[in-house]
């Protein structure tokens, strides 16, 4: 008897959430709000191309009106910032990997809870577990509260021109660093030509701190900070990683210093280097005939393994909802933001040229034969490092003494030594004004 | 006693009624300039200073703003970077502006001269053109210019046989690049000031200075010079206040880089004030900033400055 009376209660407790599941609608959800406007924060990248060729299928469901601005990346932290403290119009938030420390500490995001806690608009089928969790983890959760659902998503991957490396004898692309630099590089490095080898992209900035200096930290076993947060630059395993990249650096073009992901991306793409690091949301440029002279050669891989293992650059953007907006924005926003990050358009986002976070779809056989990044991207997210960067709101700080020194660094204007030592004093002294010495504040990165 | 027109004396001409002679028809038409300029500029410079004084963090909100003296200015005083910066605009001073004074003065020397009204006219109207681009536009022509491998610049130079320079990727070329750029779109300014400055020299003495000598040297320094040192008092002041506050230019063209090459004062304000949010330290070095404009705007006046 009690089993049956469990199975029946089973049995209306699945029909209720199928029920449940079966009536919510976004065009209903969305109902109230409808003719809203919302704004959002674009960048000009293929993630974001890709979200605005969606966009009108949306706004038709919904009657939802979402206003993009595309702005620089070195300027959206910066116009986003100075919208929440002057009480500004943007809805849906960007939110870097390295901000959300920052912009959920502050308060200035909606945790997500606000809108799943309401059936109304949560989206039974929005399975948060449904994103790879280093994704969900960095770039949308701070204080194990999640602010934000991952949307635009980057590992650093190797493109390589196999053409050119089987013109040098290889038929596979370098697994480790060192084979890198010392097995491939010399052979594809013809500097009377101008053909280089490899190409790091540097320029002074996030690029020069996030995607050049931390890269060579973490596969060497280094990193920026120890445990206890006090600069970690001069350990043995960081200072290898830093004169590796001085090493490799007479396999790359002249003027590496200057060069941001535009150049890195056309050089490969011009065929004048082999290969490049960069984030998978690259794809869709470097694979494109209009931008691209390579694409029959294009192939793509892990990067390469360092001492302590495959380390590779993890980078992103959520979505979240911005707190200060009025709720009727606040739930369009976040209709919006489930939906474009949702598992059902996960495939169509991939094919309009973005880089989805769902687990799901790059099961889909379809999806891994037609875009050759998947498995290695999918492979660098498995063993990637969360906190592959600070995310407390201290990082823009150290982000700027970073990219000074270490374009110091690289010039040879001083030694990796000094300049290590240099960013460790600057670093440890905004550390220490900002609370983490002293208890004021947790350790949280 | 009337004091009504008299008859058969003629009627005075009409005047304007009494009220729009009197003060407050002089206060209606200049309340909107001052207003605006009120709105505009004093009351930022103001609230800078205001926040010069204050601990005030923009990205973090939920930090007090107490007063704290002259904290910010001793932390700016002591910031070697600042000095850093700050020592490289006045190298880039002493560098662009001379150059843009003689390429000025040849430019309008060259216009000056009497024929050619038609090609003369055509010059003055490209001469704006580089006035006209925003510097930032500025800042990103200079980039596709100075590209190592597809530049402009690069491009001249094979063509004569020498290259390619690595223009953005090197400290020293980095700095030339710039101000190169600088040197383009700011020296048309010089000659169009100066050409005007020229105009002020009367005809019959510059007539009889031609009978007198032959050398086109001795005229301009003896006779057109002395009328064009108000001329060039106000390129040193209004070139002065530009380089101090030159952001948009390098930030899109090197973004200061690479190290730490091209990275005038403003942009490290723009780093501090807008990266880093420290609006107080930021406003200390932008209110400095301001003083010492204001104190090289009186030597120049001081020391250049002369009227014939």
């Amino acid at each position: 008897m009690r089993k049956k009376l469990w199975g029946a209660i089973a049995f209306a407790g699945a029909l209720m959430t199928s029920v449940s599941a079966m009536a919510w609608t976004l065009e209903e959800a969305a109902q109230p709000y409808k003719g809203t406007n919302i704004k959002a924060i674009f960048l000009d990248r293929p993630g974001y191309a890709a979200a605005i060729k969606l966009l009108p299928e949306f706004e038709k469901k919904t009657g939802i009106k979402v206003n993009y601005e595309i702005v620089p990346y070195e300027n959206s932290r910066e116009r986003q910032v100075l919208d929440f403290t002057g009480g500004g119009e943007i809805d849906v938030v960007l939110t870097d990997v390295v901000w959300i420390g920052e912009f959920a500490g502050n308060g200035w995001l909606e945790p997500v809870k606000t809108f799943t806690a309401d059936a109304k608009l949560a989206d039974p089928k929005l399975n948060l577990k449904g994103f790879f969790p280093i994704l969900l983890e960095s770039f949308g959760t701070w204080g194990d509260e999640v602010y934000g659902l991952p949307f635009d998503n980057y590992s650093g991957l190797l493109y390589y021109n196999k053409c050119t490396l089987q013109q040098a004898g290889f038929d596979k692309p370098p697994a480790t660093w060192d084979e890198l630099m010392n097995v491939y590089a010399p052979k594809l490095t013809d500097t009377a030509n101008r053909k280089y080898a490899y190409a790091l992209q540097s320029r002074r900035g996030e690029t020069q701190s996030a995607d050049s200096f931390m890269r060579v930290l973490w596969p060497f076993g280094g990193s920026l900070l120890d445990d206890k947060f006090k600069s970690n630059l001069n350990s043995a395993q960081s200072q290898a990683g830093l004169k590796f990249r001085q090493d490799l650096m007479k396999y790359m073009p002249p003027g590496i210093v200057d060069y941001d992901h535009a150049e890195a991306v056309n050089a490969l793409a011009q065929g004048n280097v082999a290969m490049i690091t960069e984030w998978s949301a690259f794809y869709s440029t470097l694979s494109d005939p209009s931008k691209s002279k390579i694409t029959d050669c294009l192939a793509v891989a892990t990067e390469p393994a360092g001492p302590a293992g495959l380390k590779p650059a993890l980078g992103g953007f959520s979505l979240g909802v911005n707190a200060q907006s009025s709720d009727a924005k606040k739930a369009a926003s976040w209709l919006f933001i489930q939906w474009v990050t949702s598992e059902e358009m996960a495939k169509p986002y991939i094919e309009a040229g973005g880089v989805s976070g769902r687990t799901e779809v790059y099961k889909d056989a379809d999806i891994q034969k037609r875009y050759p990044f998947v498995a290695p991207m999918v492979a660098s997210w498995d063993g990637g490092v969360p906190d592959f960067r600070p995310r407390f709101a201290e990082w823009p700080e150290l982000s700027e003494v970073v990219a000074e020194w270490g374009t110091r660094m690289m010039l040879g204007n001083v030694s990796i030594e000094q300049g290590a030592q240099s960013i460790g004093a600057r670093m440890e002294e905004i550390l220490g004004q900002a609370g983490y010495y002293d208890g004021s504040k947790p350790l949280r990165k | 006693m009337s004091s009504g027109t008299q008859p058969g004396t003629p009627a005075k001409p009409a005047v304007f009624p009494t009220m729009w002679n009197n003060k407050r028809a002089a206060f209606a038409f200049l309340a909107p300039a001052v207003a605006a300029l009120a709105l505009i500029g004093i009351f930022p410079t103001v609230f800078a200073l205001v926040n010069s004084f204050r601990r005030y963090n923009l990205a973090k909100p939920r930090d007090p703003t107490p007063f704290v003296g002259l904290d910010n200015y001793l932390t700016v005083l002591y910031d070697p970077s600042f000095w850093g910066a700050l020592g490289r605009t006045f190298m880039f001073l002493v560098t662009v502006v001379p150059i843009q004074i003689a390429l000025g003065l040849i430019i309008a020397l060259l216009l000056h001269k009497p024929g050619l009204s038609g090609f003369k006219l055509l010059a003055r109207l490209s001469l704006v053109i580089p006035l006209a681009t925003a510097p930032a536009v500025a800042g990103l022509i200079g980039r596709l210019i100075f590209n190592r491998d597809f530049g402009v610049a690069n491009a001249v130079l094979a063509f004569v046989g020498a290259g390619p320079v690595e223009w953005l990727g090197d400290t020293t070329n980095a700095f030339i690049a710039v101000a190169l750029m600088d040197i383009w779109q700011w020296t048309p300014f010089c000659a169009l000031v100066l050409l005007a400055g020229l105009t002020m020299v009367p005809t019959e003495i510059e007539e009889a200075a031609r009978l007198e000598t032959k050398s086109r040297w001795q005229i301009v320094r003896y006779v057109q010079m002395p009328f064009l040192l108000p001329s060039v008092t106000v390129i040193l002041i209004l070139r002065t206040a530009d380089i101090l506050k030159m952001f948009d230019t390098v930030f899109t063209m090197t973004r200061g880089g690479p190290g730490a090459a091209t990275e005038l004062v403003s942009v490290y304000i723009q780093r501090v004030g807008f990266r880093v949010f420290d609006q107080g330290v930021a406003s200390a070095q932008a209110i400095m900033l301001l003083i010492l404009t204001i104190v090289l705007a009186r030597l120049y006046v001081k020391y250049v400055y002369r009227e014939v």
